[in-house]
């Protein structure tokens, strides 16, 4: 009887000594992984319609969300990306990098017509003008405030496909420092 | 130290080591590979958990930091060593009068350490010390006014604005180097910046 229940007692602590193990080795390479390489995340709203959540409410996108593309703070035009929102530092907002430091905007429903994005900031829009809580409420964004590039929407299955850094042409900043990707305007 | 390229001529030198000598020199080759392989990547095993831990640590609870620049004497000095911990900036416990470190609005590569003056709502006396009149301002939603102790000699919130609280990293609390400053850090020495305190 002794001797069977010091086995069983053996059998938990050892059970025990492994599930501590692997949980000190699997959460923190997991919880790294999902913050420093990628993570996905579900879009809500509609201030990026259509390009996101063109079905409103019923079917929200779910997109991959690419840390390690930012690590070292380069954008470039046209990127859809996730930032700390600069109004409440709770919320993670996506929108489309409409200007890099240097170039001068042309705003829809800012203060100043015209906006020379600082040092170290980048300009921001939702591609569904009017519907958007964007730079053109708050201005521009510092850099530090990038969370990931959104690369894929991965859910539903029939709108699964790379999200294509495009800047629309009306969009295009009126003067640039900074050479385009996509030829100068 | 291990290249693909040395990998392959080892196994090449193997093949012919296998033909030319006995069963004896076949294993012990065989065994020096296999611990060789099994060690680089216990090696690499180990060093990516490390990591992962490091940044875990880093990242949710505190750390060690060395801070460089004049801006905040004489609470801080140049090349004082302090501990920072992350906790409040998680749960949002980031009161005024903390000393807490920032990513620059203007850099993002790069920190800065300031003092809290303000929260959102608070009305912050804008002005800098050349300017004849005085100009109030109300920091907006999300964001929080810094300032370095050294009020001469800061580059600070009186230069850039209102700093998003998104790029706040975490609270210095306590310094421990050099020793004979060792502890709490001290309140600020300009007392209130905002009327009305």
């Amino acid at each position: 009887m002794t001797a069977g229940m010091a086995q069983s007692q053996g059998w938990v602590t050892r059970y025990f000594k492994a599930f501590c193990k692997g949980f000190f080795v699997a959460v923190p390479v997991a919880v790294t992984f999902l913050d420093r390489v990628a993570c996905v995340a579900r879009v809500e709203g509609a201030s990026m319609q259509p390009s996101l959540n063109p079905g409103g409410s019923q079917s929200s996108d779910v997109v991959l969300l690419n840390h390690w593309k930012v690590r070292k703070f380069e954008v470039q035009r046209g990127d859809i990306v996730s930032l700390v929102s600069p109004k409440n530092p709770e919320q993670k907002i996506i929108k489309r990098v409409i200007a890099l430091e240097g170039d001068i905007v042309k705003t829809i429903g800012h203060k100043n017509r015209y906006v020379k994005v600082p040092r170290g900031h980048i300009w921001v829009e939702g591609d569904h003008h009017g519907h958007s809580f964007d730079s053109n409420s708050f201005g521009p964004v510092s850099l530090g405030l990038l969370h990931a590039h959104a690369t894929h929407i991965l859910w539903p299955p029939e709108r699964w496909q790379k999200l294509e850094s495009v800047l629309p042409p009306e969009r295009l900043p009126v003067q640039s420092e900074k050479e385009s990707l996509h030829g100068s305007p | 130290m291990f290249f693909p390229g040395s990998l392959a001529t080892t196994l090449k030198i193997e093949c012919i080591v296998e033909q030319t000598y006995g069963p004896w020199w076949q294993s012990l080759h065989r065994t020096m590979l296999r611990g060789i392989l099994g060690k680089t990547f216990r090696l690499v095993g180990y060093t990516i958990q490390y990591a992962c831990i490091a940044h875990c640590a880093f990242e949710y609870v505190g750390g060690v930091v060395m801070c460089s620049g004049p801006s905040m004497e004489p609470t801080i000095q140049n090349s004082d060593i302090v501990c920072a911990e992350n906790l409040s900036r998680h749960f949002y416990g980031i009161q005024r009068g903390d000393i807490v470190i920032a990513k620059s609005p203007s850099d993002p590569k790069s920190n800065i350490c300031k003092r809290v003056i303000g929260l959102e709502g608070d009305k912050i006396l804008t002005s800098r010390p050349s300017d004849f009149f005085k100009s109030h301002n109300y920091v907006p939603t999300g964001h929080v006014w810094l300032e370095g102790d050294n009020l001469q000699n800061s580059t600070d919130s009186r230069y850039y604005g209102p700093v998003p609280y998104g790029l706040i990293r975490g609270r210095i609390f306590f310094k421990i180097w050099p020793l004979s400053d060792f502890g709490f850090l001290r309140d600020s020495p300009n007392g209130h910046r905002s009327p009305g305190d």
